[in-house]
């Protein structure tokens, strides 16, 4: 049973569950616990399992901590401490880790200081990648009672017979940043390995999980204890205290009227407003979303401010850890002004304290920004402060929205990936290492685990016999199994010398990334792409790189050959991989929005047919109820005008504004390249355009027999036909009719099933399953090796077994993880059965909500004199247009 | 079949070729034992290869009556020694062409057929280093340029010829086809796709393959005619140069 508790216990029940002289320590430092500790000192110590939730530098972590260690130090104490491990620690970073570990060890130095006791003291250990082997060689002899490691590490461990003896008497299991790792693959592997553990010593422990906050938090909990050996959920009581913390936001325009205003006069205040945000506080930090942002922005505030690098640093992936390490220490240390990242100091990494957290353009997901923004303010007393600066007019929208889901508690909801077949071949490798297992027995085993507990039986047994090497004759097996399999005893085990190695040098999820290069046809380096990025390129495709237009002719090997495009609209957005994506939940209640101010807005567009030359200086004060919606939401006054007559515009242009449960179908031409554009805005975010960009795209392919281009945003897709492909309205309701019936999954496959998408991920699917290594008898093998003949491959596969279990997995991932199949076949039904309505028009010139989706935005939200000419002529056409119709 | 030289053929959809007047199939780079080889560097892949040969093999044989093979080069994968299932695969595959009636097994060393001469006597099969001639047909591999001037129809392998195509989804493949035209001095020649299912091949279209040092001295690529197979029949694409310039 999940219980979500309201109701805290008084400071002194709290502190009363100490041990004396932890308590002691405590109270010298902080007082009195925070609310999470309120919580979770109590429930701990009555061993209940309990998910954390709550701002980071919130005494978290203490949450957690201080419990297992009154309990370690009343053993310690009673010298009952023995060489064990008594609690494991697991979070998904290093850099978190080393925090942790010298955390934990200043109060118990300062704590066994005090005390004038000889008695075993508690030890904490660390244990990663980075761990020489000096080191865990000493971890053997003599354990650390508190062990900070990682998901891979830990999966190590569990099969090393020797460590387990340590873990016998296992107390604790904390999981740290779960929001980090229970919406991807290496939170799967990792509740596994708890699972795994929880068989191999023979009882349960407690767990406790800390996170930022997760929606729907019950599921969050119950990935963190998963299911008793008799299917019953394991009992979890979850705090949530996000909302204790109080949290200062407001959606800025940095001008008065983003629809009118210049690039330059945007930009200029763009670095105004953060400047005198930078100016009023002592240290602030940025989040820019992109890499190339956060350079971007380093650069312009220090050459226009005069900012030194002792003033101002950038943090991002891309950045060496050194340089990283460097930046942390000086903000640790408060030397630092302002800071800009792109996402990478959004986890619990201990930064020193923060005062104001500004965000550049949406971060695409309530939690996020919620969470972003919460790194700002001191412990529980003071307020999280910041200030989402928006870039463009959809922004703008969403950034409102966003903030006001925000206040209204309307979390985006996150998605464990469950059943993935690949994560569960390398665990099956590594129980096999352990014992022989009967095949029931390892069923329910894993089936405890959140992800694995609607696991089939059959899809169980395809990877039992792909492990086993039953895909090839009996001669080769010797080669290819790496469990042994015996059906009829019913049971599997160990096979093969190599098998340990092979599981030591390859497990883990994240895989192996390629960079592309990107060309010229005479051979000119110009830049890097990743491969992802590769993916998603048609020949033909323009996109930006390094600031310049070019069109993508061809890959081969590694290589991306490109032309010069100066001058041409990008058909693609940059950094498409490294875009976050705009949640659904997010989409719709902007969708929600869109319909409700539209209702109000109309009012004012009827009365200002006839004067609509004079838009900008439409009426806002005069429309109360539309007053009324944006005070009520936290945007300042630019953006409140901003966001009226951008409505406004829109209503009057086209006669209609799209919402959730509307859609609004444009039709268009491009003059300038001479090509149909359908405009489809369905503002459901991009993993579900993905899908339905698709599911359009191929039934316009198909019926004229020709090929269609698309682009997809969060916002909405067009469909590109050459010119004499004109698709009628007509058409347009017979596809949406027949998609309504047809069988979407199909569909989808038979179109990605010869992509880049596909053969990568497949790939990733194999290394993840054992099929294709990447270190195997001390030889790595680089990912160039790996890319042979994926085409070959898969075909092979395809042939022998339509469901072997990596091509399973492969589609599982891509319907599931990366696009959402489930809600797109729902909003698709939805659309055929009328409960979405929709709605064709044709114009020639595209309505103003569609203009973001024709030049794709700000993709990089400081790029942007390059991208807005496309947007400014557009508009132009727009008023050009409105003028006329008011005569 | 597709005819094109005078009585030679292209069988089927298949990287084989007929020449009537020799009563003999020819083809190119099976590389028996891939997946084994590949197997022992860490990559697991489903056994096929033999058994598509053989498929193919067997077809071609029933559609032709041929009662010769000549396997062009690179009949196993490893270059460095002689991997226990290319042995494997080496010995079924002869036992099946034997099966089949196949009265002479003409077999030139490629590159990757290090260590292959001790099989000659006990597999009654013929091993020739470089090339041979049979009547006016020069076969050889292609690592290195024929010493021979006699022939006046070559065939060779190595090159593993595709093409770069896009599918009506705008998504890009390769097809392996055939090659055939006319070297400097004026012999016909043809170049063999690979018979290995897991090569995609080299897209002659997309790939600048022209200044490799046989095609500098010998012919010249871009006039190449290409028959794409992959397809139930040969499909004629036209010269390398048009396929390279609609792309």
């Amino acid at each position: 049973m999940i219980r979500v508790l309201e109701q805290q216990f008084s400071v002194e029940e709290s502190l009363d569950s100490l041990n004396l002289f932890i308590r002691k320590w405590f109270v010298s430092k902080y007082k009195e616990p925070s609310p999470p500790q309120r919580y979770s000192f109590k429930l701990i110590k009555e061993g209940k399992n309990i998910l954390v939730t709550a701002p980071t530098g919130s005494g978290k972590t203490f949450s957690a901590f201080m419990a297992v260690l009154s309990d370690l130090m009343n053993m310690s104490l009673a010298n009952k401490l023995e060489e064990k491990v008594y609690c494991i620690y697991v979070s998904p970073l290093r850099a978190l880790n080393n925090d942790i570990y010298r955390n934990l060890n200043e109060p118990l130095s300062e704590i066994y200081a005090n005390l004038n006791i000889d008695v075993k003291k508690i030890n904490v250990g660390i244990r990663t990648g980075d761990t020489p082997t000096k080191e865990r060689q000493k971890h053997l002899a003599h354990p650390p009672n508190i062990l900070v490691t990682t998901p891979e590490s830990l999966a190590i461990l569990l099969n090393s017979p020797r460590f387990m003896e340590n873990m016998k008497d296992l107390k604790y299991f904390i999981i740290d940043e779960l929001h980090e790792l229970a919406n991807n693959k290496r939170g799967v592997h990792l509740s596994l390995s708890m699972e795994r553990l929880a068989e191999a010593i023979g009882h349960d422990f407690v767990r406790i999980g800390m996170g930022a906050t997760l929606h729907p938090i019950e599921d969050a909990a119950r990935f963190l204890v998963g299911y008793d050996n008799k299917g019953n959920e394991r009992e979890c009581s979850v705090v949530d205290a996000t909302w204790n913390k109080k949290l200062q936001f407001i959606a800025m325009s940095p001008v008065k009227d983003i629809m009118n205003a210049k690039d330059e006069e945007i930009e200029k205040s763009l670095y105004t407003t953060m400047n005198s945000i930078i100016k009023k506080n002592n240290t602030t930090l940025i989040f820019t979303n992109t890499r190339s942002g956060t350079e971007r922005v380093v650069y312009n505030l220090a050459k226009r401010y005069k900012y030194g690098n002792e003033h101002i640093a950038a943090h991002h992936g891309s950045l060496s850890r050194e340089t990283r390490l460097g930046v942390e220490e000086m903000l640790k240390k408060g030397k630092l002004k302002c800071v800009v990242s792109s996402t990478s100091l959004e986890l619990g990494i201990d930064i020193g304290s923060i005062d104001n957290v500004i965000q550049l353009g949406s971060p695409k997901s309530v939690a996020r920004v919620v969470q972003r923004i919460g790194r700002s303010g001191h412990g529980f007393g003071n307020p999280a402060i910041g200030e989402v600066i928006v870039t463009n007019r959809d922004d703008l929208v969403e950034c409102s929205v966003m903030l006001d889901s925000a206040i209204k508690r309307h979390l985006d909801s996150f998605n464990t990936p469950k059943n993935a077949l690949d994560v569960l071949s390398q665990h099956i490798v590594g129980m096999a290492l352990n014992k022989k297992w009967d095949i029931d027995e390892a069923y329910n085993v894993i089936r405890q685990s959140y992800p694995y507990h609607t696991l089939e039986k059959q899809d169980y047994m395809s990877v039992i016999r792909y492990l086993s090497g039953m895909y090839v004759g009996l001669e080769s097996r010797r080669v290819y199994a790496k469990i042994w399999y015996e059906e009829k005893e019913h049971s599997f085990g160990r096979r093969g010398k190599l098998t340990k190695l092979i599981y030591y040098l390859n497990l883990g999820t994240i895989p192996d990334e390629v960079s592309i290069d990107v060309v010229t046809k005479e051979n000119k380096h110009i830049g890097n792409i990743e491969e992802e990025f590769l993916g998603r390129l048609k020949p033909g495709d323009i996109f930006v790189l390094g600031g310049r237009v070019y069109r993508f002719e061809y890959s081969r090997v590694m290589k991306a050959y490109v032309t010069d495009a100066s001058g041409q609209a990008p058909t693609i957005p940059p950094w498409y991989s490294e875009q976050l994506p705009l949640t659904y939940e997010l989409a719709v209640n902007i969708g929600r929005f869109r319909a409700k101010f539209t209702e109000a807005v109309s009012k004012s567009a009827k009365k200002e047919k006839r004067l609509i030359n004079k838009l900008s200086k439409s009426t806002l004060e005069a429309n109360k109820d539309a007053q009324k919606i944006l005070d009520d939401m936290p945007i300042d006054a630019n953006a409140k005008n901003s966001i009226f007559s951008y409505f406004m515009e829109q209503l009057l242009f086209a006669g209609y504004v799209p919402n959730d449960k509307f859609l609004l179908i444009e039709q268009s031409f491009d003059e300038e390249e001479e090509r149909n554009l359908i405009i489809f805005h369905s503002l459901y975010g991009r993993r579900i355009n993905d899908a339905l960009s698709r599911l359009f795209g191929i039934s316009i392919a198909d019926r004229h027999d020709a090929e269609v281009g698309i682009n997809i945003t969060d916002n909405g897709f067009v469909i590109i036909t050459p010119e004499d492909v004109k698709v009628t309205d007509k058409e347009i309701h017979k596809i949406i009719r027949e998609l309504g019936s047809a069988d979407l999954y199909s569909m989808l496959k038979a179109n990605i099933r010869r992509t880049e998408m596909m053969k990568r991920r497949f790939r990733h699917c194999a290394a993840r399953s054992f099929m294709i290594l990447r270190n195997y008898r001390g030889i790595k093998i680089g990912v160039r090796k790996q890319h042979i003949n994926s085409q070959a491959i898969l075909k092979a596969v395809e042939e022998m077994d339509p469901n072997f279990p990596i091509l399973k997995e492969t589609y599982r991932e891509i319907f599931d993880d990366l696009m959402d199949l489930p809600r797109t076949t729902r909003i698709i039904r939805e659309l055929a059965e009328g409960t979405i309505g929709y709605k064709v028009i044709s114009s020639d010139i595209p309505s103003p909500f569609s203009h973001m989706m024709l030049t794709f935005g700000e993709a990089d939200v400081i790029m942007m004199s390059d991208r807005r000419k496309h947007l400014r002529e557009l508009r132009k056409q727009v008023l050009a247009r409105l003028k006329e119709m008011s005569k | 079949m597709m005819e094109i030289y005078k009585g030679v053929y292209i069988v089927g959809g298949m990287p084989l070729l007929f020449i009537k007047r020799l009563n003999a199939l020819a083809c190119s780079d099976l590389h028996l034992g891939y997946e084994g080889v590949m197997a022992d560097k860490g990559i697991f892949l489903p056994k096929t290869n033999l058994s598509r040969i053989e498929r193919m093999l067997k077809k071609g044989i029933q559609i032709t009556g041929a009662k010769k093979l000549i396997i062009d080069g690179d009949i196993k994968n490893e270059f460095s020694k002689v991997h226990m299932e290319e042995f494997n695969e080496f010995r079924e595959f002869v036992n099946f062409l034997k099966e089949l009636n196949i009265e002479e097994i003409h077999l030139v060393k490629g590159n990757h057929d290090n260590f292959i001469d001790r099989f000659e006597k006990p597999f009654g099969i013929k091993i020739y280093r470089q090339e041979f001639l049979l009547d006016d047909v020069l076969f050889f591999h292609g690592e290195e340029l024929p010493y021979s001037k006699k022939g006046r129809l070559l065939v060779m392998g190595h090159l593993h010829p595709a093409v770069g195509i896009f599918n009506s989804l705008g998504i890009r493949e390769k097809v392996k086809c055939f090659l055939y035209g006319k070297t400097k001095d004026k012999r016909d020649i043809i170049i063999l796709p690979a018979m290995n299912y897991f090569s995609e091949g080299i897209d002659v279209n997309m790939s600048r393959i022209d200044d490799t040092p046989i095609f500098r001295s010998m012919l010249d690529i871009w006039s190449m005619q290409v028959a794409g197979i992959d397809y139930s029949e040969a499909v004629k694409f036209g010269s390398v140069k048009e396929l390279a310039d609609i792309l």
